[in-house]
């Protein structure tokens, strides 16, 4: 089975229709048993120290594995490291495709991008659309999940961004998945509601340094909203049929407002104290925190993490005095 | 009540007793010195010899700091130490509202305490530039004491490297163009306060606190007073007790508040 990679979220429903395996990079670099490792491979090709260690690590990945038969690159809605990866990797043979998702949102340009995947994998827009009813049933279940986290306690900040996150590929098998996913919910549904003192919000790209929700749960805290993995889930579409209105309400490709109007709504739905804005070192939306900061009204803690490991003394510092703060 | 405070501080440990609400004595401990003399090491854990120290005898310990969490001390309450630091400068000024700027040996740390409480905070960027650290190295490469360099604040040369590496090369290369000793550590202390500078200005009001063992250093309160615009500059009695007697300030306004 052809393996398809891609460098952030895209219209997933086209790989499955085509019967190919959907594969998320960044999660194959950060799963890996040395994503330092794999850093280093790219710093060594060239790429500079001061750049996002995600891109570093989607390079290698690629590389390292060499069973990525095409790799889909989200050349605008994502970053413009994505665009300069993609020359890279294109010099080096590896067969590569871009998709856009339009700055404007709207909805004839990416009706066209989404038409061109479909056209270069082989597959009709009817077949994607029967695909997304059998994922509907799949983010049904992450919806629940989710709820399990905010609404009834019970299950971990890791537990919500593992199983959210992993929703962009359904890690390549999305029949295989949902069977995970409901043993997972089964033996979260057993557990005692949790009653610590602070609801945490997590705002920003999924984190590098995955110790942080457990870290946080060490102080009496819990992350009980994940921004970015949640909307991987497409979990405000289910039930639309239109693909490209589903790939329209995604928050994360699109401008800072339609993140914060969607953020503004989970904040005061899941009642959250205090919100944590990550951003990757490099990364321009370091500088949207600006906008954040000012926008939100509850306390905003922006951490950034730069390469994978355990959060650094000092950003643990950070967290531990931020969550003090609101106990006050 | 006799209390006691630990601030287990990245390059000195520092102990304030408090009797009857009340400083009565404080040591200072240089770290690797403190861990190596008066801690024992079983099982991983580090554990403080309190025999060896010749301090018994206390209703409670508070302890605070870099190490606070590596470190056991026995019945102790761990509080982080930017909650200290808001505490001590608190108890030692008198201010309930202020910005408060701690330079430590490892990192600087800047608080903005509203009513006495932390209302928000910022800490340096990861590196060794803007703390103590960087100013002991400095004075190596100088080859004067470290109670010497911070004394020179006039006609700083011009030191820009954002990095406390970078920065040595940059002065060894001053030192080679012939400026004079009281030139070169006054570009060392500016180069200091410019780092620290933004940092502090994203908390602007009426006063400023500096504590920590930096507070010492006479060029850097200079260009603070000079360049930042606080109408008063507070340096409390014991700068770099703050974060100790801030421990025992916590223990004093927490069980009162409890009665």
């Amino acid at each position: 089975m052809k393996r398809i990679g891609f460098t952030t979220s895209i219209p997933v429903e086209v790989i499955f229709a085509a019967g190919y395996k959907p594969v998320d990079l960044n999660n194959v670099f950060i799963t890996d048993d040395n994503p330092g490792r794999l850093i280093e491979v790219a710093e060594n090709e060239g790429f500079p120290r001061s750049t996002c260690a995600w891109i570093k690590g989607i390079y290698s990945a690629i590389i390292d594995r060499g069973d990525i038969d095409t790799l889909i690159g989200v050349v605008e809605g994502d970053c413009s490291n994505a665009r300069a990866l993609v020359e890279v990797l294109e010099q080096k043979g590896v067969n590569c495709i871009s998709f856009s998702y339009p700055n404007s949102r709207n909805y004839d340009q990416l009706k066209k991008e989404i038409f061109k995947l479909c056209r270069y994998f082989g597959v009709e827009f009817e077949d994607c659309i029967k695909v997304k009813k059998e994922l509907d049933a799949i983010r049904q279940r992450l919806i629940y999940l989710d709820e399990l986290t905010w609404k009834h306690n019970r299950a971990t900040g890791f537990e919500n961004h593992i199983w959210q996150v992993s929703s962009s590929d359904f890690n390549g098998d999305y029949i295989g998945f949902k069977k995970e996913l409901d043993e997972k919910i089964a033996s979260i549904e057993k557990r005692d509601a949790k009653t610590e003192g602070k609801r945490i919000g997590y705002i920003g790209v999924p984190p590098i340094n995955g110790d942080i929700y457990d870290f946080i749960e060490s102080l009496n805290a819990r992350v009980v909203y994940n921004e970015v993995q949640r909307q991987f889930t497409m979990a405000d579409s289910v039930g639309i049929e239109d693909i490209v209105e589903v790939y329209r309400n995604f928050t994360y490709p699109y401008s800072l407002r339609g993140r914060l109007e969607d953020i503004k709504a989970q904040i005061s739905k899941r009642e959250i104290d205090g919100i944590i804005h990550y951003a990757q070192a490099f990364c321009f939306r370091g500088i949207e925190d600006i906008v954040i900061r000012n926008e939100l009204k509850v306390p905003v803690l922006t951490i950034e993490g730069d390469r994978p490991g355990n959060l650094d003394q000092r950003t643990r510092l950070r967290i531990e005095a931020f969550i003090d703060m609101l106990d006050q | 009540m006799r209390l006691l405070g630990i601030d287990l501080g990245s390059r000195a440990v520092k102990l304030a007793i408090f009797e009857e609400d009340k400083l009565a004595e404080s040591r200072i401990y240089d770290t690797a010195a403190f861990y190596r003399d008066y801690c024992t090491n079983a099982n991983q854990k580090i554990s403080v010899d309190f025999a060896k120290l010749g301090l018994e005898g206390f209703d409670k310990v508070i302890s605070t700091g870099y190490g606070r969490n590596n470190v056991n001390v026995e019945n102790a309450t761990v509080i982080v130490e930017l909650k200290a630091h808001t505490f001590g400068a608190v108890w030692q000024t008198g201010l309930q509202n202020f910005t408060l700027l701690d330079i430590g040996g490892q990192d600087s740390k800047v608080i903005s305490v509203k009513d006495s409480r932390m209302a928000d905070m910022v800490l340096n960027d990861k590196c060794a530039a803007s703390c103590g650290r960087y100013l002991e190295n400095m004075a190596g490469v100088l080859g004067i004491d470290l109670d010497e360099l911070i004394r020179y604040h006039e006609n700083p040369v011009e030191l820009n490297s954002t990095c406390a590496v970078f920065g040595e090369s940059e002065l060894i290369g001053k030192i080679s163009e012939g400026y004079d000793i009281g030139e070169l550590a006054a570009g060392v202390n500016y180069s200091l306060f410019k780092r620290i500078k933004p940092i502090v200005e994203r908390f602007p009001g009426d006063n400023l606190v500096v504590s920590g063992g930096v507070a010492r250093n006479e060029a850097l309160i200079s260009y603070i007073k000079k360049e930042l615009g606080f109408k008063q500059v507070v340096i409390p009695q014991e700068p770099q007790l703050n974060g100790a007697i801030g421990c025992c300030a916590y223990y004093i306004a927490t069980s009162r508040n409890k009665n």
